[in-house]
């Protein structure tokens, strides 16, 4: 091995001054990649595992809350009147019960909330810290606008290959999101037919509208988004930020 | 015939150069750190967890030996030692990036009676193992475990177990041998029953990441070559 010279930079100058930014791209490790086509098929599964595991957390849930009231220490939930969501003060995510008997078909709404739920939770982690791993080296934004602008740049790039097709907002904390061809939801079809395919989008956008929120909540702008599927595979997010951030 | 070590090399680089989309492996790693945190708060019960992260990587593995079928033109498998040098430098290669080292483990030598004295060379080598020891787990990549996980018996990564179970078993080797009940050429069609598990991972503060995989027995149907 030929000897090489060391870069010795002095810590308390500052290391872009002296190191050509092409050495200090060096610094850092390839960026590591893997197969786009495995990261699909993850993501489904990952959808169905989670269905299973809040069933049975769903299961559990109640059943606590059944021996509690058998045992005098809660109301029994009365059929019409909702009962107190509970929170568990887990991590990340929060699994909230709201127990509306009324109407049929909320069980199955219940669990797809608590699939939902799920799914959003984990968007907010992996949102919140991929977008501290990118904006390592540079400033914060002091605009909400350049954060959504990142958010539509660099995060759909990095995410879902593509940027925004269209940003729109109101100038009063209000932007609307607009990808004609999402890519979670592009290959989704529903032997049902088109609605149930919508129903079904609307599951499978919740984890990029918690990726969203989380980068967003990251970059120090905390606020709501809330994704919506007409027509697929179009897709729009939208985003309601404080004003006067 | 045998397709050497190197070959496979070559291959695995060139399926990976060739998929069309990459993904950054950072979200991967969040995204399924995110997943193990989710389900061990909802099932509370390692054992548990490590039963649905197997089960879930033998949902991806049943699609994703469709893909590398599809895409790669691997030939048929000889025997078991070559299907876990395709395992780990082609499939890991094309899917993951990373090539894991293999040790080929010694099949136990065969029980004297012979249970129903047919496939006498099957039988011979069920019990077979190979090990593949990953240098770089792209899942763990900011992964810390605290003590009672590490107390609690998870295997962080167990969702690759349950891949490469999946996997095998779709997988069909050919052994062509002479059939003496059908008097001609038969090829055999076998599928493999395996059983994958973790036998040390650095998360858990072991030297190496270790996955071991053992051929419990082959499921074989027989069929003539001249049909179809």
């Amino acid at each position: 091995m030929s000897g090489r010279n060391s870069i010795q930079v002095n810590p308390s100058i500052p290391a872009s001054s002296l190191v050509p930014s092409s050495l200090a791209a060096l610094a850092d490790p390839p960026i590591r990649q893997i197969d786009a086509a495995a990261m699909d098929y993850f993501l489904i599964e990952l959808v169905n595992t989670l269905r299973e595991s809040s069933a049975v957390a769903t299961a559990r849930q109640k059943k606590v809350e059944k021996e509690m009231a058998e045992a005098g220490l809660l109301p029994p939930p009365a059929p019409a009147a909702p009962t107190v969501p509970k929170k568990e003060s887990a991590r990340d995510s929060v699994t909230s019960l709201n127990s509306k008997s009324s109407g049929k078909g909320t069980a199955v709404d219940e669990e797809e909330e608590a699939v939902r739920v799920r799914l959003e939770a984990i968007g907010v982690h992996v949102g919140a810290n991929f977008t501290e791993r990118l904006c390592r080296d540079r400033p914060l934004f002091s605009e909400t606008l350049d954060a959504i602008k990142f958010v539509c740049k660099d995060i759909w790039a990095a995410c879902w290959e593509k940027q925004v097709d269209n940003l729109r907002t109101n100038h009063r904390g209000i932007y609307v999101l607009q990808d004609n061809a999402f890519k979670p939801i592009s290959r989704l079809s529903s032997w049902q037919g088109r609605p149930d395919a919508v129903k079904r989008a609307r599951l499978y956008v919740a984890m990029p509208a918690g990726v969203i929120r989380g980068a967003l909540s990251r970059l120090g702008f905390h606020g709501t988004v809330t994704p919506e599927v007409t027509a697929l595979p179009q897709c729009t997010f939208q985003v309601k930020l404080p004003k006067g951030t | 015939m045998a397709t050497t070590s190197k070959q496979y090399k070559n291959i695995g680089e060139d399926l990976w150069k060739g998929r069309a989309e990459k993904i950054n492996a950072e979200l991967f790693a969040l995204t399924y750190g995110a997943l193990v945190v989710q389900l061990l708060q909802d099932y509370e019960d390692y054992a548990e967890v490590n039963k649905q992260l197997e089960k879930m990587g033998y949902n991806i593995g049943t699609r994703l030996i469709e893909d590398f079928l599809a895409k790669s033109a691997i030939g048929r498998c000889a025997d078991f030692r070559e299907v876990g040098e395709v395992v780990s430098k082609v499939g890991f290669k094309s899917f993951l990036n990373i090539t894991p080292s293999i040790t080929h483990g010694v099949a136990p030598p065969p029980p004297s009676p012979k249970p129903d004295g047919g496939a006498s060379t099957t039988q011979a080598s069920a019990g077979s193992t190979f090990t593949l020891t990953l240098d770089e787990n792209p899942l763990a990549e900011f992964v810390e475990l605290p003590e009672e996980v590490l107390e609690g018996g998870l295997w962080f990564s167990n969702v690759l177990c349950g891949v490469i179970r999946g996997a095998l078993e779709m997988v069909v080797i050919h052994f062509a041998q002479l059939s003496p009940s059908l008097k001609t050429n038969s090829s055999r069609q076998v599928q493999m029953q395996v059983q994958v598990d973790f036998i040390s991972d650095v998360l858990r503060g072991d030297e190496s990441t270790e996955i071991r995989v053992k051929l419990v027995k082959y499921l074989e149907e027989e069929v003539p070559i001249g049909d179809d």
